[in-house]
């Protein structure tokens, strides 16, 4: 069952239009990337699926059906940036804003000493939000986000403002998530992120779906006809060959269109190569991505 | 658990209550009160000498002289003939008197006193020696007639209508009391409406209105806001009214003020302001409101205040006009106007009767705008709470209430 349905939605801001028709699915227990350039319609997306602002057209359904106030308490939304307030003690903030997502005040208080303990903020909750450093704050909002145990987490730009070693505590907080059976939607430009943590993706360009997808299957799709070779020894001249490139430490051989994989990895195996590393050649989600905006921006 | 409007209002109320600007509102006008008046006690008491004031009087008017009734006789100042103006003089060089009077022999046909100091004698010190010789001069007249001589002039306003009447000569304090209520309102809808829009224009530039509005529905938050606010101002009118209290304890026991003993609250007065200014604090409330959706920057707003301000005072500019005529086309007019309508009634309720037909069609018309205005508020907040950093104008909130929607064609998934 899906957690978010996402039907031909549009949306236009005077004559901007914003969004023109975003379709897609985010099943339940799944870290699912948003993805897309800057002003390609993301945020807008999240924010007609929240029911924050109200679509020109189409469908949503979130939970099950259309977003309601009973639901606001089951879903835990980080916007990018920002989005606590400033001038009050960090432990108030988030008690307030955990509160107002119906959770009883003693659980608030043994959820958040739990959080503010692993995020290493336990000793900054009595300073003013404004006086934490933009990691501090990027990891309040993270706390905020999933202090009342959401089964949908809508997150913006999580690893923003984090060092390595917060980074990996944020992913894995997410991925234990994912594990427990929360559905976790994720929008960032960190696309390395994305090939680390995402099942599926979709990517909005200038308001449209131009990918959306399994990860894996959509790298293969875009991988091309070429393998990754690593070998000690210098290769011997192939047959089926149209190129060979350095590729980092390897060499990547373009296939002619007759030729499998398979071919190349027996011609290497009965000439004794000795192979460190053979495999399919799949691009990274980072050349995908500018593949497919570049191609946009060419129609 | 408690309702979310209640956690809003909380919060809103904790936010604000504990900000300095708000403790320095609730006590800026109990000081600043205090300090008039204590500066005007300071200069009356400056200006007051309790030293005793001779006289040399050669034209024997003041043989025998009766001293005349002093109000409080713990303040009566003493009176001392001398025979000749040299022994006045010297009592004045040595510091025993601060002033002496000299009548010539020909007093009595030219009314020419002199009067010898070296600083002006107090205010205090003058008027009862005027009283004092005036009713020597009367001595030959019967006690009563002498004393109402010293009483000086009486005279009481009535108003054409008849409808007020005030025998000193001006309005008692219970007739003054729903104006200072007015005042205290003006006051308290200036500062709830900074409130209101400084806490939205915040929330908008930290983005915190997302998050919220992720947890509760904008109703719930609007409303919850309001209730804090209502609060806040509620704390404020106690502190308030207790200051005023305790004001008035110490002008009616402790100086012993006659125009605060025994006030008649005019009650009617209390509840036309009450009625009017119940609307107008909610109108500025949804005006200010409306204004932090929709501006980018909590600076560009603060224009709005002074306007409010502008038009709250405006009465007292036209104070000579409308006291010409207070049921009058003009104060009539100016009385139906959004915030000028609450010290216009004050000011003619002090004059005259306001008919209540004029009370209830302000309160009204006060109550329409104001609906208006929380309706504008709600447009406002929904199309522009996430429009941070950017301006709204009026034609977009009022096209935002409109949806628009159209037919897509199937497919475009890719």
């Amino acid at each position: 069952m899906s957690s978010v349905e996402i039907s031909h939605i549009a949306k236009s801001f005077g004559e901007v239009q914003a969004v023109v028709d975003v379709s897609f699915e985010v099943q339940r227990g799944e870290i699912f990337g948003l993805l897309g350039p800057n002003g390609a319609g993301k945020t807008t997306t999240i924010r007609i699926m929240l029911d924050l602002f109200k679509a020109d057209a189409g469908e949503v359904s979130i939970l099950g059906g259309p977003m309601t106030e009973a639901k606001k308490e089951r879903i835990g939304y980080m916007p990018e940036d920002r989005g606590l307030y400033q001038d009050i003690p960090l432990e108030r903030c988030l008690v307030y804003l955990a509160s107002l997502k119906g959770l009883p005040k003693a659980e608030i208080k043994e959820q958040l000493s739990t959080y503010l303990e692993r995020f290493d903020l336990a000793e900054h909750r009595s300073k003013k939000v404004k006086e934490l450093s933009k990691g501090m704050q990027q990891k309040a909002q993270i706390i905020n986000t999933l202090l009342h145990k959401p089964e949908l987490v809508i997150i913006d730009e999580p690893f923003t403002a984090l060092d390595p070693i917060n980074t990996q505590l944020v992913k894995d907080v997410m991925l234990e998530l994912r594990d427990e059976g929360t559905t976790i939607l994720m929008s960032t430009h960190q696309m390395h992120q994305v090939e680390e943590l995402c099942d599926r993706i979709v990517l909005i360009d200038e308001g449209y779906n131009v990918l959306y997808g399994n990860l894996n299957e959509i790298r293969r799709r875009y991988s091309g006809h070429a393998v990754m070779v690593r070998s000690e020894s210098d290769l011997p001249e192939l047959a089926g060959v149209e190129a060979i490139q350095s590729h980092n430490n390897a060499v990547k051989i373009l296939l002619t269109e007759e030729t499998k994989p398979n071919d190349v990895l027996h011609q290497l195996v009965s000439k004794n190569i000795a192979l460190e590393k053979f495999e399919i050649a799949v691009p990274t989600l980072d050349e995908i991505f500018i593949k497919v905006v570049e191609e946009g921006e060419d129609r | 658990m408690m309702s979310k409007i209640l956690l809003v209002a909380i919060n809103e109320y904790r936010v604000n209550v504990f900000k300095k600007s708000f403790i320095f509102v609730l006590l800026s006008v109990p000081l600043f009160l205090g300090f008039i008046i204590g500066f005007g006690m300071f200069m009356d008491s400056q200006e007051n000498d309790d030293a005793p004031v001779g006289y040399v009087d050669t034209a024997g008017i003041l043989q025998d002289a009766t001293p005349a009734p002093v109000e409080n006789p713990e303040e009566a100042i003493q009176f001392i003939a001398f025979e000749t103006e040299q022994d006045a003089k010297s009592a004045l060089e040595e510091g025993r008197i601060q002033a002496y009077y000299i009548f010539g022999e020909d007093y009595q046909e030219s009314r020419n006193a002199e009067l010898v100091y070296y600083d002006t004698p107090g205010q205090d010190a003058t008027r009862q020696f005027n009283d004092f010789l005036q009713i020597n001069l009367l001595s030959d007249f019967p006690s009563e007639i002498a004393l109402r001589g010293t009483e000086g002039s009486s005279v009481t306003v009535r108003a054409p209508d008849g409808s007020r009447e005030f025998p000193d000569g001006g309005p008692p304090f219970g007739i003054v009391l729903p104006v200072i209520i007015g005042l205290a309102l003006m006051f308290l809808l200036m500062t709830a409406g900074g409130f209101m829009m400084e806490g939205v224009v915040q929330e908008r530039e930290n983005r915190t209105i997302e998050v919220i509005v992720t947890s509760v529905s904008p109703g719930q938050m609007v409303t919850g806001k309001i209730l804090g606010i209502v609060w806040i101002c509620l704390t404020q009118l106690v502190a308030w009214i207790l200051f005023g209290i305790l004001a008035l304890f110490l002008a009616q026991n402790v100086y012993e003020i006659s125009w605060f003993q025994n006030p008649v609250i005019d009650w009617e007065g209390m509840l036309a302001i009450l009625l009017i200014g119940i609307p107008t604090f909610f109108l500025s409330v949804a005006l200010m409101f409306t204004v932090g959706s929709t501006v980018a920057e909590a600076q560009e707003g603060q224009g709005l205040g002074p306007i409010i301000f502008i038009l709250s005072i405006s009465p007292t500019w036209f104070i000579m006009k409308i006291g010409e005529d207070p049921n009058g086309p003009f104060a009539v007019a100016l009385s139906m106007v959004p915030f000028a309508s609450l010290l216009t009634v004050g000011i003619r309720n002090m004059l005259v009767a306001v008919p209540w037909w004029q009370i209830v069609l302000s309160a009204g018309l006060q109550t329409v705008v104001a609906l208006g205005a929380i309706w504008l508020g709600g447009q406002a907040f929904r199309f522009g709470m996430l429009r941070v950093g950017q301006r709204i104008n009026l034609r977009e909130i009022f096209r935002s209430g409109t949806p628009r929607r159209k037919k897509l064609s199937e497919g475009g998934v890719s």
